[in-house]
């Protein structure tokens, strides 16, 4: 016993004590639910057995009476247009602001950070301001473009089934540029600099040295957010919530949304629990490869 | 062209850049001055004729918002000090040592940093409601956020531990520390600002939960102000100058804290995510 206290006091004992209980909640709080998930997707659960662990087994029912619905597909569709649409803009316009802003000049990093209140907000906040920019009859994205001649009616951005996912996806957009531009600068600020010096004796035009030296050289970050952005557009529930709910008729409907209308809207938790599975098994895919491109910081 | 007239001409178009991006924002806090005819004029009015300071007092009182926000304070700050008291020790192991364990330790925790909380919320909802955890919702909801949040803060603040030299606690030790004694006064005080940075991102985040909180605590007058945000937009709302108020309201503190300690939170955000 008392050479238990003195190595928790002064020995390896202080390091297990520290790193035993944030592993054991996060067991607890985190391992433990993913596991439950697995084993709800395999259960008839409705609100009577929602109380019990031991509820009837129907093996694969669920993911049988998943795939039988007509919204399943569209859903998925929707959450792939939705995912690719959200990195494609937040990354190109991120790495065209970072490029910019790469160039120095006095409060270049001041003004760079200003972009990140977009990511700070509460999500909900955000969809709050998005719904209202893209109302339909007032909203001051509508007056915009028809100002600009690119339309001539409005659009009713979040009621119209052919625009609503666009809606979102503008406003995830918005969100997540700047956390990409941040990302970004901070790989562009590691290329060393000599290297353009070298292109350019070479006679390398601006173009050359951006194909040839840039993009090479920041493979493993463009890797890396690229796989934080799928993380990241895969978590992204708030701006449904604000802005659609999803609607109408689902036409603006994601998995992330849809497997919490399932389980809190219309308490089908063995549906709500089943599409999570499909998910997650995404998104640690997703995590694996993000994994691997830090990897040599995790390492150290 | 001279290097201060291109600095010059950088400046301009960086700032009408950020004039373009930061656009929302300003509507949100031009919007919420209007009175509610100027709001519906078209041409939109992109400066308020008459503001109307006395909507945010309507709002403020109207909304019950002192309540929503004591509760979200209550939500961040107890997730905040678990996540810290927890993942500190956690992260200066874990920067400590370099071993196979660690390796698999930290990639544990990585993935659980990336499970959408929309789609733990299920499982976690059931398994609280089967242990009674329902009836203090928002201790359930600070324990959801801090299994989520607690990975993030895991790997910030362990690139703060891993730029602290060791050789310093090395030398506390010879001088007669206990590992214990050596950590809380030698290692911690290094650490603190990057610590306190971290905690912080953590508390901005947690103010604007949204889901846990939304699914668990079913009574009015323990939500925090994101649902209270969610309940005020019905479908077909018109008030939108009253809740342009309320999300002023709520996210100036956020905005606050982020334009004060921008530089700190933007290099430990970086030093953190990617390298």
């Amino acid at each position: 016993m008392k050479r238990l206290l003195s190595s928790i006091r002064d020995g390896n004992g202080f390091d297990i004590v520290l790193v035993a209980f944030p592993l054991g909640f996060l067991f607890l709080m985190a391992g433990l639910p993913l596991l439950y998930n697995i084993l709800m997707s395999f259960q008839e659960v409705d609100m009577f057995s929602l109380g019990t662990f031991l509820r009837p087994f129907v093996g694969f029912k669920n993911y049988q009476d998943l795939f039988a619905l007509p919204e399943t597909w569209p859903i998925l569709g929707n959450t792939a247009i939705f995912v690719i649409g959200s990195i494609a803009g937040q990354f190109l316009i991120g790495f065209g602001l970072a490029l910019f802003f790469w160039v120095n000049f006095p409060g270049a990093s001041w003004l760079r950070g200003l972009f990140l209140v977009s990511w700070v907000m509460p999500g909900l906040v955000v969809g709050a301001i998005w719904n209202w920019i893209l109302s339909g009859d007032f909203g001051v994205l509508n007056f915009m473009l028809r100002e600009t001649g690119i339309i001539s009616g409005n659009i009713f951005w979040r009621s119209d089934p052919n625009y609503s996912l666009y809606a979102v996806i503008m406003a995830n957009v918005w969100l997540g540029t700047a956390f990409n531009m941040i990302l970004l600068s901070v790989g562009l600020a590691s290329i060393p600099g000599d290297l353009y010096e070298a292109a350019e004796l070479d006679g390398a035009n601006a173009w050359q040295r951006f194909w040839t030296i840039t993009l090479p050289m920041m493979r493993s970050t463009i890797g890396a957010i690229i796989s934080l952005g799928l993380i990241f557009t895969l978590q992204q529930f708030d701006l449904f919530a604000a802005i659609t709910s999803g609607g109408p008729n689902n036409s603006s409907n994601v998995t992330q949304y849809w497997a919490w209308d399932l389980s809190f809207r219309q308490y089908d938790f063995a549906k709500g629990a089943t599409i999570s599975v499909i998910m997650i098994v995404f998104v640690m895919f997703a995590s694996v490869v993000y994994v691997r491109s830090t990897r040599h910081e995790v390492r150290g | 062209m001279s290097d201060t007239n291109r600095n010059r001409l950088m400046l301009v178009i960086a700032l009408v850049m950020a004039a373009i991006y930061l656009f929302p924002l300003y509507w949100m806090f031009i919007t919420a001055l209007k009175s509610g005819s100027e709001m519906f004029a078209t041409p939109p009015s992109f400066w308020p004729s008459e503001p109307q300071w006395s909507t945010y007092a309507f709002v403020w009182e109207s909304r019950g918002m002192g309540r929503y926000l004591w509760n979200s304070l209550i939500i961040a700050f107890g997730s905040v000090t678990l996540i810290t008291v927890l993942g500190v020790g956690c992260a200066y192991v874990l920067a400590r040592y370099r071993n196979v364990w660690v390796d698999i330790g930290l990639f544990l925790i990585l993935m659980l940093q990336v499970l959408p909380a929309s789609l733990m919320i299920t499982p976690i909802f059931v398994g609280f409601s089967q242990l009674g955890m329902l009836n203090y919702p928002r201790l359930a909801v600070i324990i959801a956020i801090a299994a989520k949040s607690m990975p993030f803060f895991v790997v910030l603040v362990r690139a703060t531990f891993m730029a602290v030299p060791q050789e310093l606690e090395e030398a506390a030790l010879v001088d007669g520390n206990s590992r214990v004694g050596a950590f809380f006064n030698i290692v911690l005080p290094l650490a603190r600002n990057g610590i306190l940075v971290s905690a912080i991102l953590i508390f901005m985040q947690a103010f604007g939960e949204f889901v846990y909180s939304k699914s668990i605590i079913q009574a009015v007058e323990l939500q925090p102000a994101s649902v209270g945000l969610n309940s005020f937009m019905g479908p077909n709302t018109n008030e939108w100058n009253n809740i342009m108020a309320y999300a002023t309201i709520y996210v100036t503190p956020i905005l606050a804290i982020f334009v004060l300690l921008q530089r700190r939170i933007v290099s430990g955000l970086t030093s953190g995510a990617i390298k």
